[in-house]
């Protein structure tokens, strides 16, 4: 939500600070600031609005009241302080045939007014919070919402054919197959006709029955305001906001007015919307208000919550006296009894999410602020159960990790499996997996041309998660142990089985159990749920190993690139100083050096090293390498070593 | 001839050190199925059908003709708080950690499958100085260094109130060292939660709060890009 800080000024009066302390202010006890800009000269808030306070806090006069609680001053202009005293007329009727949905619904006759371009400072607001300027009149519908949180629609009284000499809006359920012409998306120029299922709710022109607005969704261009027009309507309502929404959602139409009805705000503010909107026009676009009908037909109350010292201060971890709680609750423009020990809150009327006694003392918590809580040290208690499935599986882990296997997490999501999802990500992640094996596949395949670069002979990786499969009328699922090994780099070979039974068969060592492992291809997969069942409850974790402190380097993105080197230098000579010597000589695309061959014969001693080198920036070619080879040997000789 | 051990993946030891660190304090490592139920993912935890709080979490469903009752991939370890409480009564202590999915484009800071670690603690009393000092003892020790904990407003519909946590490391010259960071959302359990699950909101009070594990990878190991956990590609687990 874009807040204007100099309309939020009109509100506050000179206590507001600054954009910045209105952003710690309003970051440490309301709501955090995204960012702030500088609009044609007026500074711009962008504020996120938490779900439980959009409903009065989607717009200035919501925002500017958090901030004036908060700086302990009353409002010096505040739209909602007074109820309206509007005068009523009977040119309009209006027909509710669905309470549920929509419980309060006013319009406002204003004759007289002349269509022009708004003023600039009305412009201005409007542009610096991303609005497009239209005319007055649309502008001040526009302008009454992101004030008070009400949205509000014009009609040309003019274009609206009457009934019985009145007008007439009625407000049904739309039949299923009616359509209704909406208004131009934004930067669009067509109207949008939509077909309806018939959950929808409409307004309706009684005198023909023409759906002329997706109620709390979207308006129409039917009766809509031009350059011409003398006389109008203006509409504002209360819808359901589940209804709301869901209509919302189905047509993908989430504009600024369904925004605000979906989140339930006041049934009490369309009648402030009047007040507003028709002072407005009458500044900005002259007539005269000819009077308001206001169908209310289930009003809603916020209640009277019972608020304790003793809870407030249980939850909140504080030691406040009722008469401060009291205090902190009033700020908020709740009224507050205070009966010694126990107040009476009730919440004023645009807080609808002020239900429950927790609810008030959030309010209290934020109000005196949250900083002012005290850390309490946690005791040292007696030792939880040990969870089997945490236990059994670092056990596992360990006795893997000792064979060589490296630990691996992959994709939960594949391409194809036995259990689909609804609603997918991508087409190639439509359904969740069934096994690892796939998965494990995939890692050696894409590892085994690595093995150089990590210095490895082979690849050996493990994966313990959850795999998925469908019963008749559920998902099941279970945690499955997959085990993959390869030694060469054109696939599965004879020695990969070798070093996977011996691992499969150590883990039997381990659990004491003989396992049904599923092997294919150099992979083995079991099914460890079923597994644990059979294991005995252990009874306390084993210390997790102490790791000296890692820090990530990214992967270069670029293929490494492998030589062998073997020498012969001295007897004495060690084979960190060759390795210095190599290093040094190769410079920075050398990213790994390895001894992987070693013997002494008539007082010599032959080092073969396997040198990777690896570039951040691109590809490097066999030419590239050459030449750093050459330097390499230069180096090499230069010590009086032999190249062998 | 020696082979040279293998390397766990960062994840799980992240988890199997958080496991260590709130099993000192009597904290027990629960868990529930990533396959969950609608109920218990969204109502139980207070987050009802069509409120605009359910867009908090973009949603895996499975199929409607697979299962007889709504089923989605857990968008949170939440669930496992409404599942615990619903067969234990108070005194509770648990951690939930565990996969959970969100149907959102991914990028270096978002993936579509990440770790959560949950927390739960109810018993007669708690507060938010209950939960403040919880997770300073948690992230000093985690991160190895004094750490201070701070609070802001915020809303999650499993929690009243509810707060956003920063944390900054007071000691050491770790890059994060003297820094506020956003680490994760809390804040009293709801008692709505209390309720469904039949203990007497009157008389106990609980702290929950809900971290991504990654994000602590993120921070603890210096890793750029969230979705390299899950590539497996030994050029990254085998720096760990």
């Amino acid at each position: 939500m874009k807040v204007v800080h100099s309309w939020l000024k009109e509100y506050v009066g000179e206590a507001l600070p600054d954009a910045q302390g209105v952003e710690a202010l309003l970051n440490f006890h309301a709501f955090e600031i995204d960012g702030v800009e500088v609009v044609e000269g007026e500074t711009v808030l962008d504020v996120d609005v938490l779900p439980n306070r959009s409903s009065d806090c989607l717009c200035h006069r919501g925002i500017a009241r958090e901030l004036a609680a908060n700086l302990d001053v009353p409002m010096t202009y505040d739209p909602l302080a007074t109820t309206p005293n509007l005068p009523e007329t009977d040119q309009i009727q209006v027909t509710i045939q669905n309470q549920e949905a929509c419980p309060r619904f006013t319009a406002s006759l204003l004759q007289g007014v002349t269509v022009a371009d708004s003023p600039d400072w009305l412009q201005k607001r409007l542009r610096a919070i991303g609005q497009r300027p239209i005319n007055n009149i649309v502008d001040a519908t526009n302008y009454v919402m992101y004030a008070i949180g009400q949205p509000l629609h014009a009609y040309d009284a003019d274009l609206f054919p009457k009934t019985d000499g009145a007008w007439e809006f009625v407000v049904r359920d739309a039949k299923a197959g009616e359509t209704v012409s909406l208004l131009a998306e934004g930067g669009k120029t067509e109207e949008r006709v939509v077909e309806l299922t018939g959950e929808e709710l409409l307004i309706v022109d009684g005198s023909s029955d023409t759906p002329i607005g997706l109620a709390g969704v979207k308006g129409g261009s039917y009766a809509g305001v031009h350059a011409g027009t003398k006389n109008i309507i203006v509409e504002a309502a209360h819808f359901h906001p589940t209804l709301t929404r869901q209509t919302a959602r189905r047509l993908g139409i989430v504009i600024d007015a369904s925004k605000r009805f979906e989140n339930e705000p006041s049934r009490e503010l369309p009648l402030y919307a009047q007040s507003e909107i028709i002072q407005l026009i009458t500044d900005i676009a002259g007539g005269e208000c000819a009077g308001v009908i206001d169908e209310y037909l289930e009003k809603v109350t916020n209640p009277t919550v019972v608020v304790t010292t003793k809870k407030t201060n249980s939850l909140l971890g504080l030691s406040l006296d009722a008469a401060k709680i009291a205090q902190l609750i009033a700020r908020t423009g709740s009224k507050v009894t205070n009966d010694g020990e126990t107040l009476s809150a009730t919440g004023p009327f645009e807080r609808t999410d002020l239900q429950i006694e927790e609810d008030f003392i959030e309010e209290v918590g934020r109000l005196y602020g949250l900083d002012k809580i005290e850390s309490i040290v946690p005791e040292k208690t007696a030792l939880p159960p040990v969870n089997a499935r945490q236990y059994y599986t670092e056990q596992i882990r360990q006795t893997l990790l000792s064979l060589g296997f490296s630990e691996v997490i992959t994709s939960s999501f594949q391409k194809k499996a036995t259990v689909q999802l609804q609603n997918a990500l991508a087409s190639d992640k439509s359904y969740v997996r069934s096994s690892l094996a796939k998965n494990l596949h995939s890692v050696l395949d894409a590892n085994i041309s690595h093995v150089d670069l990590l210095g490895i002979k082979d690849v050996r990786v493990f994966e313990i998660g959850t795999v998925f499969s469908k019963s008749d009328t559920a998902i099941t699922e279970h945690v499955s142990l997959g085990l993959g090994v390869r030694t060469k780099g054109n696939g599965f070979s004879a020695p990969d089985e070798r070093i996977l039974v011996d691992a499969c068969e150590k883990i039997e060592d381990l659990l004491g159990l003989s396992l049904a492992w599923e092997k294919e291809k150099g992979v083995a997969e079991l099914d460890l749920s079923t597994v644990l069942t059979q294991l005995a409850t252990p009874n306390v974790y084993e210390p997790v190993s102490t790791q000296t402190p890692v820090q990530y380097t990214p992967v270069s993105p670029y293929p490494a690139i492998s030589r062998d080197i073997a020498l012969w230098v001295g007897e004495s000579v060690d084979p960190k100083t060759v390795e210095s010597v190599i290093t040094a000589a190769a410079g920075p695309l050398l990213v790994r050096i390895d001894l992987f061959d070693e013997f002494s014969k008539d007082g010599r001693t032959s080092y073969g090293f396997r040198i990777v080198f690896q570039s951040f920036e691109k590809t490097l070619t066999d030419a590239q390498i050459a030449a750093v080879m050459q330097t390499v040997n230069a180096a090499v000789v230069q010590q009086e070593w032999k190249v062998r | 001839m020696q082979i040279k051990p293998g390397h766990q993946h960062p994840m799980t030891r992240m988890i199997a050190e958080i496991n260590e660190i709130f099993s000192h304090i009597g904290y027990e490592f629960v868990e529930g199925p990533e396959a969950e139920l609608e109920e218990y993912n969204f109502d139980r935890v207070n987050v009802p059908k069509d409120h605009p709080s359910r867009d908090m979490q973009d949603t895996f469903w499975f199929k409607n003709q697979d299962v007889s009752r709504p089923t989605l991939l857990r968008t949170h370890t939440s669930p496992v708080q409404a599942r615990f409480m619903e067969n234990n009564q108070p005194p509770i202590r648990i951690i939930v950690p565990g996969k959970v999915f969100r149907n959102e484009a991914t990028d270096a800071t978002h993936e579509a499958q990440f770790y959560q670690v949950e927390g739960l603690y109810v018993d007669e009393g708690v507060s938010l100085g209950h939960l403040k000092g919880v997770l300073e003892y948690f992230f000093s020790h985690f991160f190895s260094g004094k750490t201070e904990v701070r609070f802001r407003p915020s809303f999650f519909p499993f929690v009243e109130p509810g707060i956003e946590v920063d944390m900054k490391l007071l000691e050491g010259d770790s890059k994060l060292a003297g820094k506020w960071i956003e680490v994760m959302g809390a804040g009293m359990v709801h008692p709505n939660l209390l309720k469904v699950a039949g203990i007497d909101s009157e008389k106990y009070s609980g702290f929950a709060f809900g971290m991504g594990i990654d994000r602590l990878g993120v921070m603890k190991y210096g890793v750029e890009d969230v979705r390299d956990f899950y590539t497996g590609d030994l050029r990254f687990v085998n720096q760990f």
